[in-house]
């Protein structure tokens, strides 16, 4: 599964850090889903969604071979 | 998150207390004659003095490790969860190998139960630490 965490942010103009504390992780855990590195559950992905105001699919998409 | 049931963070530092007062115990024990009971064949009554001696040191150790095992960190997420449990399979599977492994080759029965109550707590707090330092590495570098 890929995202486009890193963009949003950017258009939105928050850090790591700030959109950690919005959802309520650690800014490690921000970092590796950014990287792919990481999958989050679907509450977290919901609530990363919800921080930039919209629909799941906008964000997170999946790859050939998921 | 849901709450997991995990002792509190400042209890590491209880827990690593625990496992390094274990070794002046154990040495002060040994040059007072203490023989561990493992060593011995198991006498009955309890609260004698090895037995005392016993629960002084491989006991202390082994809560201690517990304890530092199972302590929250100071940022518990779903990441750092998942983290947990990939570390307690890979002990539950290291624990096995080596248990199998004794009880093949090593007719020793009381020091394969001993080395049962470290290996897999102690592979556990190595592999779990290991894996946040390089996460944590990772984003130091990116900054």
């Amino acid at each position: 599964m890929k995202n486009n965490i890193r963009v949003e942010r950017a258009i939105k103009n928050i850090t790591q850090g700030e959109l950690a504390e919005q959802v309520g992780v650690s800014r490690q855990t921000i970092n590796t889903i950014e990287s792919n590195k990481y999958v989050p559950s679907t509450v977290l992905a919901l609530k990363i969604a919800r921080v930039f105001g919209k629909p799941l699919e906008e964000i997170f998409m999946l790859e050939e071979g998921d | 998150m849901k709450p997991h049931f995990l002792f509190p963070y400042w209890c590491r530092y209880l827990g690593w207390g625990l496992v390094i007062a274990h070794v002046p115990m154990s040495i002060i024990g040994r040059a007072n004659g203490m023989i561990n009971p493992l060593d011995n064949p198991p006498t009955q009554s309890l609260f004698t003095g090895e037995h005392l001696f016993f629960i002084c040191t491989s006991l202390v150790m082994a809560l201690g490790l517990f304890i530092v095992a199972f302590s929250r960190e100071k940022m518990e997420d779903e990441q750092i969860w998942q983290v947990r449990l990939d570390s307690l399979r890979w002990a539950i599977y290291i624990n096995y190998l080596v248990l199998i492994a004794s009880l093949i080759f090593i007719y020793d029965t009381a020091h394969i139960l001993e080395l049962n109550l470290w290996v897999p707590l102690i592979f556990f707090i190595i592999r779990f630490r290991w894996v946040i330092f390089r996460l944590s590495r990772s984003l130091s570098r990116e900054g």
